[in-house]
């Protein structure tokens, strides 16, 4: 698929005379570094990364995305962006930022964001607040005032791109991708500009459409894979075409659904290995995927408008959200999905995550909705005992 | 309440009380003869243990009945609990009924409840603590009384919400969120204000809960109180400055049980008076809480609960004395900004404020004073496994002090609740090497 990497898109934008900011997880408002013409470029680890620079900082006990993240930008890795961003998810991404601020010091400011912890009135008012704060912040940084049509320009780009995000979850099983191409695509939002998104997003889904209109005919299949390897060589080509060719044409119809709950998807190669075991993701609760489909807001001030975006995204425990709804939005994440179990695939030492688990799965116990927990380390590739359990699980759902 | 259960819970009361009088008597007779710790290298215990031992089993005797009498909330140990009490809910601490348990050593029992309910051992063993015994009914202290009310404030970790989120589930009752933005450099007055409009708003979520209304001159006279004893607080525990120091972290460990559980009581306030007035005569008679002070150590972070003890001794025996905590001085510096007169606009400004609230650099810059005023050869700092916010930070302010303050300074790698994360073999060899580098 015809997604550009990471780097590529970060020089150029910089190339155009924008910024670059790396933004730690989970939630922020796009829309308002990119009123600033910063782009967001999202840090989750990365996994895989040489950890030894963040351990001369962080304890063992913090988990695996905090670790990777520091030893990521002490190692360089940060180098090409000009800002910091490290929203106030969790203890650990809390002692992050701090460290950060007061000792590491960085070449880019360390920007911070406190997210609260509720849905009332207050919470968005005082996100609104916060967010005014940040955009004082930004002003000081840029020398730049992006006036409120800019904002709102800014704010309906992001909105845009958002409804289509959520589109392509909700259609998800009848897109002609795997899973792997699936969140390879809905993950590029990490970093695409939103316009860029909208144009990959939508030539997604005009895949399907063109598919479904046209009964599936070879010649469907061919625009679509014309439309995602113009960029790409032969090669690529060939493996995008060998890889998703046995299941992508009606994955629908493949597999046993399963809902994916956790942070973030990693190793990536769990898809694959969800689907040669013969189990697919129908829907997902994951924190940098499904807990992300931000509503559009509905104030006219655009900075409680952004706050209302994201104090109204899906239920999420690093946002207080009562275990209670997060339950009843995983049932009916099930009952739209027609899902056979969920799957929470946790970061060691996430005790977001790791609290709610019992009761969560309590839950769904007493809805007779069989669920599996494993652990994992971002930097671990799939172990076999992780495999042999999935395979169980799935075999004991089938 | 029915007659019969305000007869229960008066009986009850009146019974538990007498027993714990004869049992403080008891100890007192006992005191000044044996401490039960090394006496040969550390100074009798402090004559009030006896009666903080009594207030705390006063206070978890009152909670076995409370039920039968008054409406109860369980609340975490930094939140603003002044307008409950001044609504007369008997307030429980669940961190502090942990701290118990660590002190009594059944805490990792009672995890084991929680974690074979599925609760992972990679979280705060607090909280396992806890929910292992809301789910097992097994504690130290009798019984603990079902909540009405849960307060849950984040001016000390993120855990609390998730973990009081699980009681709310688990009980089916109101939880009452105060969320304290982090102070990574300074107070903002958006902070200020979401703090207030949230303590507000929880008000009349309280009165609900008990079934009155909350009286302007109460919420005073229990800021008031409040204040008195965080003041006498602060005072007991900068007596630790003096040398020898009359007083040391692990007497202030078993001391500021009351300060954290029963602010906002005459009591309380009484009891710390004394105190302060038992610690003044140690420095008058020129008593060190070690008997040969030759060094004096800064403690960071939270204790371990379950080797106070130890720890205590085999320091002593080197003639070295912990006089000072930035944990135990956290219920402490803030006592000037309790507002007496404008109580909730100062319940904002102050409960937005403890050390775990402020920033990694903050705390170095704590410890750093304390070093200047306490006069101290050394930092022990306890990276604490179930305590992300304290311990994170530690690496940094660990080289810094070494570095900027010429001060040997070495991390404990331990958990204050779970002894199956503490390796006394390697607590021993690490003490052993830090007090060679001081010497």
């Amino acid at each position: 698929m015809d997604i550009p990497r990471r780097m590529d898109v970060i020089r150029d934008y910089r190339q155009r005379g924008g910024s670059v900011a790396a933004v730690f997880p989970i939630h922020y408002p796009r829309e308002l570094l990119r009123a600033f013409d910063i782009l967001p470029v999202e840090v989750w680890g990365p996994p895989r990364v040489s950890t030894s620079q963040g351990a001369a900082h962080l304890q063992p006990y913090v988990c695996s995305i905090v670790q990777n993240a520091l030893s990521f930008l002490q190692s360089g890795g940060l180098d090409v962006v000009d800002l910091l961003l490290v929203p106030h998810t969790c203890d650990s991404l809390q002692g992050l930022g701090s460290i950060l601020i007061d000792f590491i010091k960085p070449r880019q400011p360390v920007l911070t964001l406190y997210v609260p912890r509720g849905q009332r009135d207050s919470d968005v008012d005082f996100l609104a607040d916060e967010l005014r704060a940040s955009y004082r912040l930004l002003e000081a940084i840029t020398g730049r005032s992006p006036s409120d049509p800019e904002l709102a320009d800014a704010i309906r780009r992001e909105e845009a791109a958002d409804a289509l995000l959520a589109e392509l979850h909700r259609d998800r099983q009848r897109l002609p991708l795997s899973d792997e191409a699936f969140y390879r695509l809905i993950r590029s939002r990490e970093y695409l500009p939103a316009e860029d998104f909208i144009e990959i997003a939508q030539a997604g889904r005009a895949g399907f459409h063109t598919r479904h209109t046209r009964r599936d005919g070879p010649d469907s299949r061919a625009g679509f894979q014309t439309r995602h390897t113009r960029r790409d060589g032969p090669e690529s080509r060939a493996g995008f075409h060998t890889r998703h060719s046995q299941r992508d044409l009606n994955p629908a119809l493949q597999g046993i659904p399963v809902i994916l709950s956790g942070i973030l998807p990693e190793p990536m190669s769990l898809f694959g290995a969800l689907a040669e075991m013969g189990g697919r993701v129908a829907a997902d609760d994951l924190a940098c995927c499904g807990r992300r489909l931000y509503p559009a807001g509905q104030s006219a001030d655009p900075f409680r408008h952004m706050a209302e975006r994201i104090v109204g995204a899906p239920p999420d425990p690093t946002r207080g959200s009562p275990i209670q709804e997060r339950l009843d939005h995983l049932l009916r994440l099930i009952e739209v999905s027609d899902a056979k179990g969920v799957v929470f695939y946790d970061i060691k030492f996430c005790e977001p995550e790791l609290f709610d688990l019992p009761q969560l799965r309590q839950g769904l116990r007493e809805a007779g909705i069989p669920s599996l927990a494993l652990e994992v380390d971002i930097n671990d590739q799939l172990s076999q005992p992780v495999l042999n359990r999935l395979a169980a699980f799935l075999e004991m759902i089938q | 309440m029915s007659l019969s259960d305000e007869l229960r819970y008066w009986s009850g009361n009146a019974l538990g009380l007498a027993a714990l009088r004869v049992v403080r008597w008891q100890a007192e007779g006992r005191a000044s003869s044996a401490s039960g710790w090394e006496s040969e290298f550390l100074a009798p215990p402090l004559k009030i243990s006896p009666r903080t031992k009594e207030l705390i089993g006063r206070h978890y005797l009152k909670g076995r009945y409370a039920n039968l009498h008054q409406k109860v909330a369980w609340v975490t140990s930094g939140a603003p609990i002044e307008f409950l009490k001044a609504l007369d809910f008997y307030v429980l601490y669940p961190e502090n009924h942990g701290a118990v348990c660590g002190t009594m050593r059944v805490a990792e029992e009672i995890c084991t409840q929680a974690e074979n309910a599925g609760y992972s051992r990679d979280l705060c063993s607090y909280a396992r603590t806890d929910i292992g015994s809301v789910l097992s009914g097994r504690t130290p202290v009798g019984r603990l009384p079902k909540p009405d009310l849960l307060l849950a404030c984040t001016n000390i970790c993120q855990t609390v919400l998730f973990w009081y989120r699980v009681l709310a589930r688990h009980f089916a009752i109101p939880l009452i969120l105060i969320d304290t933005p982090f102070i990574y450099t300074e107070v903002r007055e958006h902070d200020i204000a979401f703090v207030k409009r949230q303590i507000e708003e929880a008000i009349p979520v309280a009165e609900k809960a008990a079934g009155k209304t909350l009286k302007a001159d109460r919420l005073e006279e229990v800021a008031r109180l409040s204040r008195a004893a965080s003041q006498l607080w602060a005072e007991i525990i900068a007596r630790g400055r003096h040398h020898p120091s009359p007083i040391s972290v692990f007497d202030q460990f078993i001391q500021m049980a009351p300060v954290v559980e029963m602010r906002g009581e005459p009591f309380t306030v009484d009891f710390y008076a004394a105190m302060l007035k038992e610690v003044d005569g140690r420095i008058a008679r020129g008593v060190g809480v070690v008997n040969n002070e030759r060094k004096r150590l800064l403690w960071d972070n939270l204790p371990i609960w379950y080797r106070l003890r130890y720890l205590a001794e085999y320091l002593g025996r080197h003639g070295i004395a912990i006089v000072a905590s930035t944990y135990t001085n956290a219920w402490g510096e803030l006592a000037n900004r309790i507002d007496t007169q404008d109580p909730i606009d100062g319940m904002a400004r102050t409960y937005i404020y403890p050390i775990l609230n402020r920033g990694t650099g903050d705390k170095l810059a704590t410890m750093k004073r304390m070093i200047e005023e306490y006069g101290l050869d050394g930092v022990i700092l306890h990276s604490d496994r179930s305590c992300k916010p304290y311990s994170i930070g530690q690496m940094d302010q660990r080289d810094r002090l070494i570095r900027e303050c010429s001060l040997p300074a070495i991390l404990l790698e331990a958990d204050h609740n779970d002894p199956r994360a503490y390796s006394e073999e390697q607590v021993a060899n690490r003490l052993d090497a830090f007090i060679e580098m001081m010497e």
